[in-house]
């Protein structure tokens, strides 16, 4: 029935044994030559520009870290210890936890309801998507402060039309009890239309005899849905779901034009908090310290998600 | 221009020579460049540029170019640029006055000891920047905040003049009030504070002498909850940045606000009919808030007498004069008081009279930065949105005692 | 009856969508050309009663505009021909070499796409100034020259590719190197135009970056530039929105243009 885990649930032992497989070492690495040679500008790069400065950050985040400082003040793990104890730090977590959580949810529900809305090849549809996909060329800094002067409500558009009506003016991002599902809003608002583009595309990839065979079976919409669509589309499922994860838990740009982590730390994430220690308040040691932990959240649960999206079953 | 050049390399040469400068002179003809960056975005920034041209069409030994970037990216790149030797000869590494012992920390300024007759600046700019009798900046603007009040929305409520005193500036603010129209546009972060004024105003401050909060005083306590009592009514909105409070008071939404100089502009071209009077005498006599912006120059600049020079002539009377009747700042001077030119420009004349009794926020307390972060702009949030004041108040001084190290003491 | 009521229901949260997309664009270029008091006058309207240039005009007047657009097009385009070029090559080492160390390099790809920018962004800046590349095109240039997002999602797509084409291939001869640049490439065509439209948009919309590499104005981009509008005190509506209007405007019309490749794009060939 499907077709990934048919052909390949044997494959996972297969490759986990194929780099230590019984060929002699130097003729191995020589045959690793061309991978190396064909990695190297990526890998250079990546190393120079992001892996040597991420491990100067852990250096920092055991210091009481000055920039240009002669010498540091060695903490050891007491800028982790700190974090443990600081309310703005839990507080932080929830709230990117919380904003992630649920923008991906809704991210990914709503994009791939309009997906399958959608998926006929009309001109229609096609304009439809365009308009929907639209929002994701703009950059967030841009679109944050466009949705602020809108949600304005004593000066913006939504105020000026709730005003109309007669409502009373609603506080969207002056209230600590909105602002961070007005937040939540925007970004889903910006991403929606990526996630459906690359859903439908795995979508569109599910050969029709796969339907076809289910529909023999006496499968309805619902069932066609769950039992054939989304299963055969899981590699896309989990391309999508963890980029759109790791940029949810990275979010800064959004936040930082928009409330700025307030009102009353109610949008205050990861990123903005570290943000503040490190370019306000001139903590970068302990800066350091929330980007890692930050760091450690994002790899425990990309690792989780290929779990839970049985990654090994892809190749 | 190269003629011009040449020619004015022998000025040049004396003039390092009559300096008695080291051997990090230039010998070529050249004049020496310095590089200045500052972080004067937006509509402030036409008059900063205008004397950047002045002082290099006045100067052929020495040119100076102005690279304005954000705030945010000065307080991202300065420091390392600083600490590793690089970066620009001159800056203004943040609009906090507070950010000098920062770069002290890490021994980034240049010792100011030849910019002139430093008696002459505004005394509590200069008192900010300078630390162990040795001053690290000049200030680079100084600004104070006066009430804006709409005269159309005066006149519409029946009030003649705007309030002079407290209780006149809490009635009127209570009165204004209705109708979509808030009385007092408040902005309680991202911005340049308005809430201590209130404060002071009332006879209370945030922190004491010993760096001790002082918040949960209950002269504090009671004179916060008046205006909370205002802001509860009504009277002013909750939550607001800088921005936000402008463009109220721009929308012709609000009918006074605590503002500096930099907002007539764009108020007048909103077409916004509004007078700038004195903020209203508090209990203690007149008071209000400065700001000031530090320029400094970086301790390894190859130039540290051009650079002093240049910082001489920015804050030199010829240049105030010129920055002021272009901005309405008032001048970073006290000898200009009487100048004829800008006593006749209303603004300026305006803004300048409130320098004697202007103070700063949190100048000269460990951790400001912080303090206004987490503790301070929190806690206004927190009464504004029905918080106790005096539980509210407890808390927060809690928080500024353990960053200033009060606590233990 | 109740499929109808499902198709209308379904018409009218689609018809609620558009709007929603829609109406930000369009408040965002409308105000543009509103002056502050017409935009606080009536804010319920979206567009202006009188239409003023004033915005576009400062911005025409203060900054070496062209000179903007210039380095903001080299360095998104040419990072992006980069990107592509080094991207591909190790996603073909990923998917279609089997070496040692591969999937070490596979985990280092993924895991320095967790790395959030604002904490190597210090340690960066330090290497750039030992480099010497501050304010340089190399310095804005090569350190993007490479996404772990471009690596992951072409050797997705470089792995659906049947392994028969390259054996038949390497069984005329053919090195690595010509099955790369003669087949998998032309293959990876549509895939390699989305990566593209998504590089160039992303960079393009790049604000952080040129404003830490880059420090005179000659040498910044397009959104960089424009920061000079929005200021500490004082926020002029139309210039900032004429502002955000004029950088959306090129991927505006890169995306009426190159709509292929942004939606049906992927569409068409499948993300697998």
């Amino acid at each position: 029935m499907l077709r990934q885990v048919s052909t390949r649930t044997t494959s996972p032992a297969v490759r986990g044994s194929r780099p230590g497989g019984g060929r002699a070492a130097p003729r191995r690495a020589f045959r690793g030559l061309p991978g190396w040679l064909f990695a190297a500008p990526s890998i250079i790069i990546l190393i120079v520009f992001i892996v040597y400065p991420i491990t100067q950050s852990l250096w920092y985040s055991l210091h009481d870290w000055r920039i240009g400082a002669e010498s540091q003040i060695w903490l050891g793990l007491d800028n982790y210890q700190r974090l443990l104890g600081d309310e703005l730090f839990w507080n932080a977590l929830r709230v990117t936890l919380l904003f992630s959580l649920v923008s991906v949810v809704l991210q990914i529900g709503i994009g791939y309801w309009a997906a399958t809305a959608l998926m006929r090849e009309t001109w229609f549809n096609r304009v439809f998507r365009s308009i929907f996909f639209f929002p994701t060329i703009v950059a967030l800094a841009t679109i944050g402060l466009v949705w602020r002067f809108l949600l304005d409500a004593r000066i913006g558009f939504v105020g000026g039309v709730v005003q109309l009506f007669g409502g009373d003016p609603v506080e969207f991002l002056q209230d600590p009890s909105l602002a961070l599902s007005t937040v939540i809003f925007v970004s889903v608002w910006k991403t929606v239309g990526y996630a459906m583009v690359i859903l439908l595309a795995g979508i569109k990839g599910v050969p029709d005899s796969l339907y076809e065979a289910a529909r023999l079976d006496g499968a309805n919409a619902r069932q066609l849905n769950w039992h054939v669509t989304l299963p055969s589309i899981r590699p896309t499922l989990l391309f999508v779901t963890m980029i759109l994860t790791i940029n949810s838990l990275q979010v800064f740009d959004l936040v930082y034009v928009m409330t700025n982590g307030g009102p009353l730390f109610a949008t205050d994430t990861l990123v903005t908090m570290m943000y503040r220690e490190g370019f306000t308040n001139f903590n970068l040691g302990y800066a350091s310290a929330i980007a890692w932990v930050l760091f450690v959240i994002i790899m425990l649960l990309s690792a989780l998600q290929l779990r839970l999206f049985r990654y090994q079953d892809v190749d | 221009m190269r003629r011009i050049t040449s020619a004015l390399a022998a000025a040049s040469v004396a003039a390092v020579v009559l300096a008695g400068c080291s051997a990090t002179a230039p010998e070529s003809d050249a004049p020496v460049e310095l590089t200045l960056w500052t972080g004067f975005t937006g509509g402030d920034r036409g008059g900063y540029e205008d004397l950047i041209v002045a002082f290099n069409e006045s100067h052929d030994d020495i040119q100076v170019t102005m690279e304005v970037q954000p705030w945010d990216t000065i307080a991202q790149k300065l420091p390392s640029a600083w600490a590793t030797g690089q970066g620009p000869d001159l800056a203004t590494p943040s609009f906090d006055p507070n950010i000098v012992k920062k770069y002290l920390d890490t021994n980034s300024l240049l010792k100011l000891d030849d910019v002139g007759d430093t008696t002459l600046l505004a005394p509590a700019a200069v008192d900010a920047f300078t630390v162990d009798d040795t001053l690290y900046a000049v200030p680079a603007n100084v600004a104070t905040l006066q009430l804006y009040y709409n005269k159309s929305l005066f006149s519409g409520a029946g009030i003649e003049q705007p309030p002079t005193t407290v209780e006149e500036f809490k009635e009127d603010a209570a009165a204004l009030s209705g109708d979509g129209i808030v009385g007092l546009s408040l902005a309680d972060h991202e911005t340049i504070q308005m809430w201590p004024i209130l404060q002071w105003l009332e006879g209370g401050d945030i922190v004491d002498a010993e760096g001790c909060s002082v918040l949960d005083s209950a002269q504090n306590v009671a004179g916060l909850q008046s205006w909370v009592d205002l802001v509860n009514a009504g009277a002013a909105p909750v939550g607001l940045t800088g921005a936000e409070s402008d463009s109220l008071f721009s929308a012709g939404k609000a009918a006074m606000q605590l503002n500096g100089p930099w907002a007539a502009a764009g108020y007048a071209e909103a077409g916004i009919d509004f007078g700038v009077a004195p903020v209203p005498v508090g209990v203690d006599g007149p008071v209000t808030l400065g700001s000031t912006v530090p320029m400094a120059a970086s301790a390894q600049t190859k130039h540290p007498a051009e650079a002093q020079a240049f910082l001489e002539w920015w804050t030199g009377q010829d240049a105030q004069r010129q920055f002021a009747l272009d901005s309405g700042f008032p001048p970073v001077r006290t000898d200009l008081a009487d100048d004829s030119e800008l006593a006749a420009n209303e603004i300026v004349a305006s803004f300048a009279a409130a320098l004697p009794t202007a103070r700063l926020y949190l100048v000269g307390v460990e951790g400001s930065t912080q303090i206004d972060s987490e503790a301070y702009v929190p806690f206004i949030g927190e009464i504004t949105r029905g918080s106790d004041v005096a539980d509210a108040a407890a808390a927060a001084s809690a928080k500024i005692n353990a960053i200033t190290g009060c606590s233990d003491k | 009856m109740s499929t109808k009521f499902h198709v209308s229901l379904k018409w009218v949260l689609l018809g609620i969508g558009v709007l929603a997309a829609l109406i930000p664009f369009i408040w965002m270029i409308a105000g543009s050309f509103r002056s502050e008091a017409d935009l606080f006058a009536a804010p319920e309207r979206l567009l202006p009663t009188t239409w003023t240039l004033d915005g576009y005009i400062s911005i025409w007047q203060e900054l070496p505009f062209l000179r903007l657009l210039l380095n903001s097009f080299i360095f998104a385009g040419v990072t992006t021909v980069l990107c592509l070029l080094f991207d591909s090559m190790c996603a073909y080492a990923l998917a279609r070499i089997q070496f040692r160390g591969s999937n070490v390099l596979f985990w280092l790809v993924i895991a320095t796409l967790m790395v959030p920018f604002q904490v190597t962004l210090i340690p960066v800046f330090i290497e750039l100034f030992h480099f010497g590349w501050l304010d340089t095109y190399q310095g804005l240039i090569i350190p993007r020259a490479t996404s772990a997002f471009g690596i992951f999602m072409l050797r997705q797509f470089f792995i659906s590719i049947p392994r028969e084409l390259d054996e038949a291939a390497r069984i005329d001869g053919a090195g690595h190197l010509r099955i790369y640049w003669t087949i998998i490439l032309p293959l990876a065509k549509p895939a390699l135009a989305t990566l593209a439209v998504l590089h160039f948009m992303n960079l393009w919309n790049d604000l952080l970056w040129p404003l830490i590499v880059t420090s005179s104005t000659e040498m910044r981009t397009l959104p960089a530039g424009l920061t000079l509008f929005g200021g500490q005190h004082v926020t002029d509506h139309a210039v900032l929105l004429a502002g955000a209007t004029i950088s959306l405007l090129p991927l505006a019309l890169a995306f009426f243009f190159a709509q292929k490749y942004f939606v049906a794009g992927i569409a068409t060939t499948g993300l697998k």
